[in-house]
């Protein structure tokens, strides 16, 4: 529990809803400076202890996640057809968010991520745009983001990384068969593989034990503390502060904004269903890609009437999934990729949009074998081959040790009719509109995850594997993601944007809005290193602005 | 005293297994729908030389399923148990259930049932009793890591795997 309770009445200078990769960060960004701040989570405070090797439980029953069952969401591709209840966005949900459960791919975004609509020009069918910021912007929070949560990984060793001021702060993590496999082969192929960067203690840092490679780390959170997840690394500095007041199991409903067009704090669900309205000079929202848009769109009022900071009709387009095909292999020997982190080696050799390809986008590669044991007997092996029976079972107990694999993530283009709205017919568990998500993939993004598939086969091929299949359903259209990106966009001009270059909303001078929501292009996925970076970069502007009395 | 998740996790498991040695009543099943169950499920994965599904007691981890997280099913299973049987009437017709059928019937039988929502939902509970972990009443004897070839542990030190201890040797 947290040192500091502030009565609900109390005006505390932030509150920060949403406490995962953004909001922890701020959290202890904010607290440290001297800021009094209440951080409302809807999920609950877990501990080390609370992360068991439990499959069924993390990857089948939401144990870490949004449970469809209690918080449904209605899916529809486009904006004509209806939506019906189908899974299609997951997000950590609990104190620490998606940094507790991610796979902890920790990629920056390249320098040309952040101009790419300059550089490649328009792309018919698609909002591409510049960011009003550049890789120079964000180099020094990309860095603070490695040193204060601790990053594994070898600096320099990407070369078509941007230019970084400090090295990693951490050795990268040691390589696993399928990351020798994939190295090997790449070389051969002329390509350029590298250590990934993780989101992993290699070695004990700041007061936290190194990775055990217990296997369980994928969707799972760590048992041990090593996966550098804003729970482990930055929650308890907050509040040893004794200023920061977080409160877990507390779902927001409504931010409530005063007849001057300021917000005036948050009205939530508390642990017993029980509404609260906290007071607050100032809100930042880092709820997710998904649950910024749906509560600013909640958030009506006289001033308001179509949703809070969206009078341009903007909260919610421009939605941008996680793309990206998986390809596995069967080898001759083991490679027990069910030991330690999932990704030792990364490329990004196609990260760049080519015009030559005849198509906007690219990818990054990864080495991983992305199964544990029941999702690999279910869903793994080729769909031609049995499913169920004595040869499939033995063809599973023969091969789970013996797969490897490498996943493309791709790029994908903001679409303006690709968006998180408000649900007319379905409620949650709490009786507030469900999520209504409306997806379908720009053509350029299949076509980049069929080229990424082929550069996928070259080095399960060069490697040597003795069979090859693709996971089919990863190379179609998009229907459901972790990655949840675009939805509240950065810009300098007010009528195609929802938040400026400092993260601020255009139309509210005291909300900020800091997650994936805030991404103008998703760079090649793998967002949490940027996420992170603009909280940061977020934190320290609150931090000058609130001196000069600017919020 | 103050009981951390884990520990009750720890009492979980030596409760089913102390329940496991006495005859044991299901939550959500008659015994005679049980049997019909577990006789799909043992199709689904036999006991040949690696113990199956029988063996691995995963009829416990459904049950459980049913009476709790998919509570929400158990109407999909009573629909898909009856279309079942209606199916093995007109396959078998002289058969009194589908546990009394023989293997190869029984596997012509979920042949013919394979692309219904109710297999599919018997194969993944199947699965995941299966290779679950064993508090949920499945798994018994860890019969889904030692089908795996898994060794077993709660950490691990590199090598982990037969190529990358080969990139390692000077």
């Amino acid at each position: 529990m947290s040192a500091v309770q502030y009565p609900p009445s109390e005006v505390v200078d932030f509150i920060v809803v949403g406490c995962g990769a953004a909001g922890g960060v701020l959290a202890r960004e904010l607290s440290t400076a001297g800021f009094r701040i209440v951080v409302l989570e809807q999920g609950p405070w877990r501990h080390e202890k609370d992360f068991p090797h439990d499959e069924v439980g993390v990857m089948y029953r939401s144990g870490l996640t949004n449970d469809f069952k209690k918080q449904p969401n209605t899916f529809r591709k486009t904006p004509g057809e209806p939506a019906k209840l189908q899974p299609a966005v997951e997000y950590g949900r609990m104190v620490g968010g998606g940094s507790v459960h991610f796979t902890a791919n920790y990629w920056r975004f390249h320098p040309e991520d952040f101009h790419e609509r300059s550089t490649l020009g328009a792309v018919p069918g698609a909002d591409l745009r510049d960011w009003p910021i550049t890789y120079d912007d964000l180099e020094p929070y990309y860095t603070q983001a490695e040193w204060e949560l601790g990053i594994s990984g070898q600096g320099g060793s990407n070369p078509f990384d941007g230019p970084r001021s400090r090295p990693y702060p951490l050795p990268p993590m040691p390589v696993k068969s399928s990351g020798v496999l994939f190295e090997r082969a790449a070389r051969k192929l002329g390509w350029h593989p590298f250590p990934a960067p993780v989101a992993v203690l290699s070695q004990p840092y700041h007061g936290r034990v190194a990775c055990v490679h217990c296997g369980f780390c994928e969707s799972f959170g760590c048992e041990v503390g090593a996966k550098s997840s804003t729970l482990a690394a930055l929650i308890p500095a907050a509040i040893n502060t004794g200023r920061c007041d977080l409160r877990p199991n507390s779902y927001a409903r409504r931010i409530e904004v005063g007849n001057n067009g300021r917000v005036t704090g948050v009205t939530y669900f508390d642990t017993q269903g029980k509404e609260v309205f906290q007071r607050a000079k100032a809100v930042v929202v880092s709820a997710n890609g998904a649950e910024t848009p749906r509560l600013l769109l909640l958030s009506t009022s006289k001033v308001f009437p179509h949703g809070l900071a969206n009078s341009h009709g903007n909260v919610g387009k421009y939605l941008m999934f996680d793309n990206g095909g998986l390809v596995m292999g069967l080898f001759e020997h083991p490679l027990n990729e069910y030991k330690s982190i999932v990704v030792t080696r990364v490329l990004h050799d196609f990260y760049r949009s080519d015009p030559k390809r005849g198509f906007y986008g690219g990818g990054g590669l990864d080495s991983r074998f992305d199964y544990y044991p029941a999702g690999f007997a279910l869903d793994g092996l080729p769909k031609d081959m049995p499913q169920w029976g004595a040869q499939w079972k033995r063809t599973i107990g023969q091969s789970y040790s013996h797969m490897g694999g490498v996943l493309a993530h791709a790029s994908c283009l903001a679409v303006e009719h690709n968006t998180i709205s408000l649900d007319d017919q379905v409620k949650d568990a709490w009786g507030l509109p469900a999520l209504r998500v409306t997806f379908r993939n720009h053509p350029d993004d299949l076509k980049a995850v069929r080229f990424l598939a082929e550069r996928q086969r070259e080095i399960l091929t060069v490697a040597g594997a003795r069979k090859i299949w693709e996971d089919a359903g990863s190379m179609e259209e998009t229907t459901y993601s972790r990655h949840l990106m675009g939805t509240c966009r950065m810009g300098d001009d007010p009528r195609t944007s929802v938040v400026n270059r400092w993260n601020r909303a255009h139309d509210v001078p005291n909300l900020f809005l800091v997650d994936g929501s805030s991404l103008v292009t998703c760079g090649r996925q793998q967002p949490t290193a940027t996420i992170q970076a603009l909280a940061y970069r977020t934190a320290d502007y609150l931090q000058r602005a609130a001196r000069r009395g600017e919020i | 005293m103050n009981l951390t998740r884990r520990d009750w996790m720890l009492a979980a498991a030596c409760w089913n297994g102390l329940l496991r040695a006495q005859p044991r009543k299901f939550v959500s099943f008659d015994a005679a729908t049980a049997a019909e169950i577990e006789a799909i499920a043992a199709r689904i994965i036999p006991d040949d030389e690696t113990p199956g599904a029988r063996a691995a007691g995963v009829i416990w981890f459904l049950d459980g399923a049913l009476a709790g997280y998919d509570e929400d099913q158990r109407g999909l299973y009573q629909r898909g148990l009856a279309e079942a049987q209606a199916r093995r009437a007109e396959l078998f017709p002289r058969s009194a259930s589908i546990a009394s059928l023989t293997a190869a019937q029984q596997d012509t039988l979920l042949k013919a049932i394979e692309k219904t929502e109710f297999f599919r939902q018997v194969r993944v509970h199947t699965v995941l009793g299966f290779f679950g972990h064993p508090m949920y009443g499945g798994n018994r004897g860890m019969a889904g890591s030692k089908l795996l070839g898994l060794d077993r542990s709660m950490t691990y030190q590199p090598p982990f795997g037969y190529y990358d201890a080969e990139a390692a040797k000077p």
